[in-house]
């Protein structure tokens, strides 16, 4: 029976016909020779297998209310992003995973604790229905500004490198040199993050907000908490990628002020 | 032959390897005060690595530097620089006026000081630059004037030795000229000691000076002007 304001539950057979009509796309797609029938297909099942199982997965944490699991789900989620971004970056060095890690497990962690514990005071700390939406959130965005930050420091200071020199020469530290490399690099980072600030709401609608409002949450409630959460992903952003832009810089010069040439 | 008191930079067993190779393979010499120097010698044979280590821009990899008979790596880098100039091959500008490249000096050292631009003027005048070209675009400038702004932000530093870095490669012929006599004219003004690498014998020959000459990461030759 569907009430107006519940959630309306999809049964199987609703999916397995979205699933038809995909197959059904996709043999137009080969009737019309576009070449993208497979790939359809593919990504289909893949989605319908993925994500009920993410759905399996996800029901089982939930019930399992164990604190050491869920922030097991945390650390795993992390390690994911960290994997993420340092194969997004050309420049694959040895400390970057960890610089990459102490980075974003510093910004998503200060806004996750920030929302959960001091604006919605959920209790106990590891509730998985909000901590782990939450931090998946918050993370997941800060992956584009930490790929950013890095690959964007990365050119600059190649780009730049006559010109850091020239800063070195008259007597400039590393910091000084490279200053406007990482004001660039910590632009780059934040311009997705803005940017979806600016348009959300006239442009596109949130999956957040759009899900709450689904399962029959007031839309005002709803956006409350999109806002919330679009700012705490911009101060982890922020802070993610000062972090990291800092750390990353540091690869490039010595102890004397020096740009190392074999790090270019 | 002036006395050991007024040796400003001496060398002592300069190795440098790099990607390795052995550039420079056990350098000795002595740079005196307020004399002029020309480094020249095939490409590759490590002049400009030579230049970078004596204002540790680079480390050599053995062997030490000594400025005014301190170990340079007793003296505060920032300090070293300051009183060894350099002037790279490729001139580079950063972004403003002109005005807005030569006060950068004194940004560095936060010093709070703020030169006027009588003060800033003469250092144009001194690398042969007109004074009235403060307010101008420093990317707008000619190359030549580019590499003459590089010379001038580097006298704000008040450096006692300057180190020329094959400074006129990317000028014509004439404005090469021009630059190697306003050089000529800080060492006879400011007593400047200046070191210039260059591959080209003519300007060698125009600025004077003692003439090294290297070759396989050593040195060649040393003929006393």
């Amino acid at each position: 029976m569907n009430n107006q304001y519940a959630l309306i539950d999809l049964s199987y057979i609703d999916l397995a016909i979205g699933l038809l009509l995909m197959i059904l796309t996709a043999g137009f797609s080969r009737l019309k020779d576009l070449g993208m029938g497979r790939d359809l297909v593919l990504s289909s099942i893949r989605t319908f297998i993925q994500l009920i199982a993410v759905g399996f997965l996800l029901k089982f944490i939930f019930n399992s209310n164990n604190p050491y699991f869920i922030a097991l789900v945390i650390v795993i989620m992390l390690g994911v992003s960290i994997i993420t971004v340092t194969g997004r970056i050309d420049k694959r060095t040895k400390e970057l995973p960890y610089i990459v890690g102490l980075s974003m497990f510093a910004g998503t962690g200060l806004s996750v604790f920030i929302l959960t514990q001091l604006l919605l005071n959920i209790s106990p700390w590891y509730e998985p229905y909000y901590l782990i939406p939450i931090a998946g959130m918050i993370l997941g965005n800060s992956l584009t500004g930490a790929t950013l930050a890095v690959e964007r420091i990365d050119s600059e200071i190649k780009s730049r490198s006559a010109e850091i020199e020239a800063y070195l020469a008259l007597g400039a530290t590393s910091g000084q040199a490279g200053s406007s490399c990482i004001k660039s690099a910590l632009k780059a980072s934040m311009i997705p993050t803005i940017n979806s600030m600016m348009v959300v709401g006239i442009v596109s609608l949130p999956g957040m907000m759009t899900g709450q409002i689904l399962s029959g949450t007031s839309p005002l409630t709803a956006v409350k908490y999109q806002i919330i959460i679009m700012y705490m992903i911009a101060l982890s952003v922020g802070v993610t990628s000062l972090i990291l832009t800092n750390l990353r810089f540091k690869r490039y010069f010595t102890p004397y002020h020096q740009l190392r040439e074999d790090a270019l | 032959m002036a006395d050991t008191d007024n040796v400003k930079i001496e060398l002592r067993g300069i190795k440098k390897v790099r990607d390795s190779r052995e550039v420079l393979r056990g350098i000795d010499l002595k740079f005196y005060d307020t004399k002029k120097y020309i480094i020249v010698g095939p490409s590759g044979v490590g002049k400009s690595t030579l230049l970078r280590l004596i204002n540790r821009m680079d480390e050599p990899t053995s062997g030490s530097i000594l400025y005014m008979v301190t170990d340079i790596r007793d003296i505060p880098v920032l300090e070293l620089r300051r009183k060894v100039g350099i002037v790279f091959q490729v001139p580079v500008v950063f972004e403003g006026s002109v005005k807005d490249n030569l006060i950068v000096p004194y940004l560095l050292e936060k010093s709070g000081i703020t030169p006027d631009d009588s003060e800033l003027k003469c250092y144009l005048e001194q690398s042969g630059l007109e004074p009235d070209i403060l307010g101008r675009k420093a990317s707008r400038l000619s190359v030549g004037e580019k590499q003459r702004l590089n010379l001038a932000r580097a006298l704000v530093c008040s450096p006692e030795v300057l180190l020329l870095d094959e400074p006129t490669s990317a000028l014509d012929p004439q404005n090469a000229r021009r630059l190697i006599e306003s050089v000529k004219e800080l060492n006879r003004e400011l007593g400047l000691t200046l070191i210039m690498v260059t591959h080209q014998r003519e300007h060698a020959e125009l600025l004077g000076g003692d003439l090294i000459t290297l070759s396989e990461g050593l040195v060649k030759t040393v003929r006393r002007q």
